[in-house]
């Protein structure tokens, strides 16, 4: 490969990236991003993989602006250190459900994708994925064990909060309870439509620990709420809904959060508090074209603070290496779960119980909830 | 004309003529019947298959069917929903199809340009457009805010009623095609007759025009029917979230869940169940109408 085709493919991939961007900003007029979430692979691009050269690796995100983000902050400074690799970007979005039938047709595509600490245990268990290498990925790059599983690494972090109008509720609400509490803040709320995250905010909504879980309970306290709740599915239907004053409150995820505290002028507010912080876990799917070199990809996410803190910027997302936090910009430390004074108010999730349990307990979750 | 076409009509339910003559016919349409068996049956039988051998081989997911709450209530749902709209299309399906057929041409061409329309709008746009509309803050809700007929917006979405409404919308102009076919074939004459003989308005509407658009009725309902039992986007869209329609259960087991099995199950279940439909009212309906072979 010569330098220059390398460099002109890039540019490609930035201007392919920038056309999504406008896009994305159409979409937040409502439309486009939602179906870009809803039929998944709506903005995919077609991966650049079928070019025929081995020495690239594939990325593979949930569309919108993560392949400009990812494409800058994790591609760019690894295939700088790895003369004769590429990384590319596809948005197709990379559910369990296709990882599986990837793995399970042996013509695997994709060498990194960007999953959950629940589906990396899913996969885990049911050998799909490949486990992280920690001689490659080191470990001591992450804050927190919750960032660096067997089966997936995190290099960075989300965190599902709540988010509430204050021009509806003047008295702001301060942690679960007071999403619990229809009295003091009555109004419809939004919860993901997913039991993770749900279910913990029951749990300390109770006042007791979010972990173990005990769903019977936390489901029963979602019921209390029933009449109440519209179920968010995609991120963008989250903002949305916020945004046109369908809800008081919510929880909803801190990149959405942010994004509504900053344009609607301070009309919406997040808060920390109780926040679940969960890792953006990465896994190689077993069978990977590139083989070791996602390894390394990995390992080079994680070790990089600066790019950590570039993707913070510009899509919300929290870093996980240590030496991160303090490189974060003063106007940016809000809006960074991963800020000690942040991240302190919220509860690490736990991958492991959720990999246990997940498949089974969101399947009654959603039986609660329909119908 | 009517009168030949009815008679071939009759012909039709017995099952396909198998005349020596038409092999050779036969034999030109088998590459394409082959493709699409290679192509496109074949991937799907192996897909519904799925359902008997995931996670073991065995019949365990249809006993799922009596014993799970989930699926059992996404069926439910599901029925319900589609049996809700395909009663809302076909009345209002009706009352267009009745206008659009005593209409003079010219004014006909303008009502089917109409009809036709929403067909031509993505779903998906549709399916926003309702949310603008219907949402707390929309067009509906303020308007009836503003003229002070209500104090608190409605809940006209993230419901069921956002969903039927969604939907309704979309299969009215399925619901009108076949009705208005059949309309287009009552012999005017035989109303003009049925009030020369003394019925009123009325009794000609109930004696002799509504019988004769029966067949009509009937294949939209079919068809109404079995294009709701199947609607992803729209529910997923207006619903809210607290209503799940089989299609989005299906893709929820596949892609998120990883239970294949389950998911397969439920597709055979809804692909038996619309091939029993169509057994069913094919021995009641002529079904080329719904294929557009009755205008």
């Amino acid at each position: 490969m010569r330098d220059d085709e390398i460099q002109s493919f890039h540019q490609d991939c930035v201007e392919l990236a920038q056309e999504k961007h406008a896009r994305g900003q159409l979409s937040r007029r409502q439309l486009m991003q939602a179906m870009a979430a809803l039929g998944g692979a709506g903005l995919a691009t077609a991966s650049a993989h079928a070019q025929g050269t081995p020495r690239e690796l594939v990325m593979v995100n949930w569309g919108g602006l993560a392949n400009q983000g990812f494409g800058n902050f994790y591609g760019d400074p690894f295939a700088a250190e790895n003369p004769g690799w590429r990384v590319v970007q596809d948005s197709s979005g990379p559910a369990t459900g296709r990882i599986r039938s990837m793995v399970e047709s042996g013509r695997v595509a994709w060498d990194l994708c960007d999953s959950s600490a629940s589906g990396a245990k899913l996969l885990g268990g049911l050998n799909l994925a490949t486990k992280v290498d920690y001689s490659i990925v080191d470990r001591a790059n992450v804050i927190a064990p919750v960032f660096a599983l067997e089966y997936g690494a995190a290099p960075y972090s989300f965190s599902s909060v709540l988010c509430y109008d204050s021009s509806k509720l003047p008295t702001p609400p301060t942690g679960w309870a007071d999403f619990w509490n229809l009295q003091r803040f009555p109004g419809t709320r939004l919860l993901r439509r997913d039991a993770v995250c749900s279910l913990e905010a029951a749990m300390i909504s109770m006042g007791r620990p979010a972990y173990p879980i005990d769903v019977r309970a936390a489901m029963r306290r979602v019921g209390e709420l029933r009449r109440n709740l519209v179920f968010w599915t995609n991120g963008s239907e989250s903002e949305q809904l916020m945004r046109t004053g369908e809800a008081v409150m919510g929880q909803v995820w801190h990149t959405r959060a942010s994004v509504l505290e900053r344009e609607s002028n301070g009309r919406i507010k997040f808060i920390w508090n109780q926040g679940i912080l969960q890792p953006g876990i990465f896994v190689i799917p077993r069978g990977n074209p590139g083989g070791v070199m996602a390894q390394r990809l990995l390992g080079s996410m994680l070790a990089k603070p600066e790019p950590q803190v570039g993707l913070l910027g510009l899509l919300g997302n929290g870093p996980t290496n240590p030496r991160a936090a303090a490189l974060v910009p003063a106007e940016l430390k809000r809006f960074n779960p991963t800020d000690p004074a942040n991240e302190r108010q919220q509860v690490a999730i736990d991958g492991n119980w959720w990999g246990d349990n997940y498949q089974q307990v969101n399947a009654d979750f959603i039986d609660a909830i329909t119908g | 004309m009517s009168s030949a076409v009815l008679t071939t009509r009759a012909a039709v339910p017995a099952p396909v003529p198998r005349h020596f003559a038409n092999a050779g016919w036969y034999a030109l349409i088998l590459p394409a019947f082959l493709l699409m068996t290679a192509i496109y049956v074949a991937p799907i039988l192996q897909v519904l298959a799925i359902s008997v051998t995931e996670p073991t081989t065995g019949l365990d997911n249809y006993e799922r069917l009596l014993t799970n709450a989930g699926v059992q209530r996404a069926i439910v749902t599901t029925l319900r929903i589609g049996l809700i709209t395909t009663a809302i299309a076909l009345l209002l399906g009706y009352v267009l199809a009745y206008v659009v057929a005593l209409a003079s041409p010219a004014a006909q061409r303008w009502w089917l340009l109409a009809v036709l329309v929403p067909l031509w709008i993505s779903v998906l746009v549709r399916a926003f457009a309702w949310v603008t509309l219907l949402r707390r803050q929309g067009l509906v809700n303020q308007g009836l805010m503003n003229a002070g007929i209500i104090d608190a917006p409605l809940a006209l979405v993230w419901n069921e009623l956002g969903i039927v409404i969604g939907m309704v919308h979309y299969m009215v102009p399925y619901a009108v095609l076949p009705m208005l076919a059949s309309m287009r074939e009552i012999d005017p004459r035989l109303l003009a007759a049925a009030r020369g003989l003394g019925a009123s308005r009325f009794t000609v509407f109930r004696r002799v025009f509504f019988p004769l658009s029966a067949p009509g009725l009937a294949a939209s309902g079919v068809l109404v029917f079995i294009f709701s039992l199947g609607f992803y986007i729209t529910p997923a869209i207006l619903g809210g979230g607290r209503t799940l329609m089989a299609a989005e259960w299906i893709k929820m087991q596949i892609l998120d869940i990883v239970r294949w099995g389950m998911g397969a199950m439920l597709a055979t279940v809804l692909v038996i169940a619309i091939l029993t439909t169509l057994a069913v009212f094919s021995r009641v309906v002529n079904l080329k109408r719904l294929f557009g072979a009755g205008a």
